[in-house]
């Protein structure tokens, strides 16, 4: 089960009124692994909250044809399941048993439903044998993995992921990898590490300083040299000429 | 720190962490009540008290040494409490123990109580406490009836304590490595600002986006937990036995023992 | 002013337990409507907050050989309404009491009374009455400083009474309460000029975030704010701590013996009738075979054989004890031993 996303003309700007997206405007067919791209402080974060309706700008999003804001929350919240950056501020319950169980429970479903979709969560990432733990026990990719089986519980038809694979070692940044291959939801990853998103992006979306750059096949966007470098990034490894390297 | 110690304990297993954690509080709570009610003389019969929160460590494996090194590091104030009696007690009466008898203040054998006291029930105690998880406790005390908000303060009180403490201990190890001389008070608050502001931006975001996750996942207002308590076969047995132990105690022995 | 259980008796502490969770279940009751995702986000990183700055001992400078520290209840009142803030409070003490032993478990209710629901409700209240209309003016200091020291001083007058009317201490009530007020005359100040202190700082940077109408009004995307409370705390936490000192809490500093004035001469003669009233109702209806009493007049004296044999049973009572904790010990290690030595069939997870 995918959902597409339409985003248009969404603008956001902070409190004290500095501008953080400008006028974006994006199509994502449903299945599709993105991949959001951009240096740090491009707005990539911002734009993953404004698509989830954490946060209120201007202009239009929606998710399989619905309108993303206050009176659909419900709705929203049932197709999108977001990982924030930090899986200290995901996983905030004494356990991770607990904060899988989390999203089931707050959907109303049975006891008996959350825990087959708790343990059913846990066993996708390979977690399950450390159901019981409390977050501050796990490793940095356990707690990863632990971050995005949180969303899996809800089963969720779009899955944000933002800079799902800082801070992990090559084995752990490899199994996330493994996860998000294989994961059947539309995906949305915000990373700036251009060698990742090369291992499963299907489209990317260039975004810097607030606006959207470029937006299509990821194999032509990243295998831009002028693009990539232009705005900070740098073309993956496997598209490189070797006149290049 | 101390809690990480008990927190390591508690994800042993053993006979006493499998029994259910509301049978384990209820009796804590009786015990420390029946032992904290005894007259004020006894010394005898709280040694006889201190079996069983004593089997409930060991058959947790607890180590006893940490758990009295433990003790003895949070009796400072009721030391205090304790040799304040022999002063405002100086009624003398004389003590016979076996084959010794000697003559002593009525206030040094109240400072003597309360010292048995307090060790006996920080054992009870320290023994809920290492072995049961906290999150299965905070379930027990939910199914009790403590209310739901409260539950959902203590557990993210508990989940976020020990980031706040991981963060700090990061914190004064980066002062430590970059500190030759003491260049006075006002700089040491100075430096201790300086670092925090780093902490601090680190910080900003974290309660915010904890309401962005729990919003994220579909909550509202009301907080809802998976029970994993039960009652079976060993948390009846465990209630026998201590039904048994404090019938005794509290009949039998206050007969013969003081 | 954490109480400790030896300070209670049962029927005391059974009372207030009961008083302290009747008054949690009407809170709760009213926080219900008000709770949502930011508020309780909020509730629990302040609860860390205040649980760090009450970490720190400092040394208070007008007495020497005590500490205080910081208890941030008004400051939680003064920030989250006096419901959310004493639910605040409740769960940093809850906490203390079962992960830190810092108070007994009978004394919760005690402790939960007197430093809580006390310290945020009437704190609130003084505060706002004496708070002016604008929040950027002194007198909001002032309301800070008098609210901290008011419902301090309350708070902490309440322990003599506790403790009296359990009497089990031998202090007398009058002694005991001078000392208590005393004393927490200086932390009341102390803790008023740091919340004080706090709250200018969440002014300065947020003067919305503390509005008049706490409750139900509360928006959480203050970051500074937050922020600067972690700042704060991490600041008393690590910058105080350089002057953290050992020293016994000002409650055991009331009823003990001073340490630095020698000269301190304790009051022997218990002219305190409740204390001695329950003296005597103990000595009736506790058998003590063992002591003979020669210069009481409570109390009687028994015969030298009666004497001589009930002295061998409390040498037999308490060995027993001892060889009954080495004997399940004992046990222990070699079920444990035998154990070990067996191939464990299932090992289970969760």
């Amino acid at each position: 089960m995918t959902a597409a996303i339409e985003i248009n003309d969404f603008s956001y700007s902070y409190a004290d009124g500095t501008s953080a997206l400008k006028d974006i405007s994006i199509s994502i067919k449903a299945g599709q692994k993105v991949v959001l791209i951009g240096p740090n402080g491009a707005g990539k974060s911002t734009l993953l909250l404004g698509i989830a309706g954490f946060i209120k700008g201007s202009g239009k999003i929606y998710i399989d044809g619905i309108e993303v804001n206050k009176k659909n929350n419900k709705q929203i919240r049932s197709l999108i399941g977001c990982c924030v950056e930090s899986p200290d501020d995901q996983l905030f319950m004494p356990t991770i048993y607990e904060d899988v169980a989390f999203g089931p429970l707050n959907f109303r479903l049975s006891r008996d439903e959350v825990k087959a979709r708790t343990k059913q969560a846990l066993e996708t990432v390979g977690l399950w044998s450390l159901a019981d733990k409390p977050p501050q026990h796990l490793s940095a990719g356990q707690k990863r993995a632990a971050s995005i089986a949180t969303i899996l519980s809800m089963k969720p038809r779009i899955i944000t992921l933002d800079e799902p694979n800082s801070s992990l070692d090559p084995s752990s940044r490899d199994k996330i990898l493994e996860l998000i291959v294989k994961l059947p939801q539309t995906v949305i990853v915000a990373t700036c590490d251009m060698n990742f998103a090369a291992e499963f992006a299907q489209y990317a979306v260039l975004i810097n300083n607030g606006t959207k750059i470029a937006e299509g096949n990821y194999v032509q966007i990243m295998s831009d040299e002028k693009l990539m470098t232009s705005h900070g990034l740098e073309v993956p490894w496997k598209y490189r000429n070797s006149k290049d390297v | 720190m101390h809690h990480s110690h008990i927190d390591k304990f508690a994800y042993q297993d053993s006979p006493a962490h499998r029994l259910d954690a509301r049978i384990k509080f209820l009796a804590m709570v009786l015990f420390t009540a029946l032992v904290i009610s005894l007259p004020p003389h006894s010394i005898v019969i709280i040694s006889l008290y201190a079996i069983g929160p004593f089997s409930i460590l060991v058959i947790g494996k607890i180590p006893l040494r940490f758990v009295f090194k433990h003790i003895i590091a949070i009796s400072p104030f009721i030391i205090v409490l304790a040799l304040s009696c022999p002063f405002y007690d100086r009624a003398v009466i004389s003590v016979s123990f076996g084959p010794l008898s000697w003559q002593i203040t009525q206030g040094w054998l109240r400072c003597f109580n309360i010292l048995a006291k307090f060790s006996v029930t920080m054992m009870c105690i320290i023994g809920l406490v290492s072995t049961t998880r906290f999150t299965d406790l905070l379930a027990g005390l939910g199914k009790l009836g403590m209310p739901r908000i409260i539950i959902a303060q203590l557990g993210l009180l508990y989940r976020y304590i020990f980031v706040v403490i991981d963060k700090a201990q990061h914190m004064l190890v980066s002062r430590k490595a970059r500190s030759l001389h003491y260049l006075g008070f006002r700089n040491e608050i100075k430096t201790a600002s300086a670092m925090i502001g780093s902490l601090f931006i680190r910080s900003i975001n974290t309660a915010e986006n904890i309401s962005i996750s729990m919003q994220g996942r579909g909550f509202e207002q009301k907080w809802r937990s998976l029970s994993q308590n039960h009652i079976g076969k060993s948390e009846y047995f465990f209630i026998a036995i201590t039904f048994i132990y404090v019938l005794v105690l509290e009949i039998f022995a206050k007969q013969l023992f003081v | 002013m954490h109480m400790q259980n030896e300070l209670l008796s049962v029927p005391a502490a059974g009372a207030t337990l009961t008083i302290a969770a009747g008054a949690l279940a009407f809170i709760t009751r009213r926080a219900k409507k008000v709770i949502n995702a930011d508020k309780l986000a909020l509730m629990g990183i302040l609860g860390a907050f205040v649980f760090a700055a009450q970490m720190v001992n400092f040394r208070l400078p007008a007495m020497p050989g005590t500490s205080g520290h910081l208890i941030g209840s008004v400051l939680l009142a003064v920030v989250l309404g006096p419901t959310l803030g004493a639910i605040v409070i409740t769960s940093v003490i809850i906490i203390q009491c079962l992960i830190f032993q810092d108070g007994g478990l009978l004394a919760l209710g005690c402790n939960i009374i007197n430093m809580g629901l006390i310290p945020c409700y009437v704190g609130y209240y003084i505060f706002k009455t004496v708070k002016g209309q604008s929040w950027q003016s002194v007198r909001t200091y002032i309301a800070v400083i008098t609210a901290c020291i008011v419902s301090l001083e309350i708070g902490a007058s309440l322990v003599p009474v506790q403790a009296a009317l359990s009497g089990v201490l031998l202090v007398p009530m009058s002694t005991f309460l001078i000392t208590m007020l005393g004393v927490h005359a200086i932390v009341g100040i102390i803790e008023g000029v740091v919340t004080a202190g706090v709250l200018g700082y969440l002014l300065r940077i947020r003067p919305d975030i503390v509005s008049d109408k706490l409750e139900g009004k509360y928006v959480l995307s203050k970051r500074a704010v937050i922020a600067s409370l972690l700042i704060v705390t991490v600041i008393t936490s690590m910058g105080f701590s350089l002057l953290a000192s050992g020293m016994p809490d000002g409650l055991e500093w009331s009823y003990a013996e001073r340490p630095d004035q020698s000269e301190f001469e304790p009051i022997i003669a218990n002219k305190n009738s409740t204390i001695a009233q329950v003296d005597t109702f103990h000595e009736r209806y506790s058998i003590m075979p063992d002591y003979t009493k020669r210069s009481s007049e409570l109390g009687k004296t028994l015969s030298d054989e009666t004497e001589a044999a009930a002295s061998w049973t409390s040498l037999a009572g308490m060995a027993g004890a001892f060889i009954t904790m080495a004997f399940v010990w004992v046990l222990a290690q070699i079920i444990r031993k035998r154990s070990a030595s067996k191939p464990n069939p299932d090992i289970t997870a969760a």
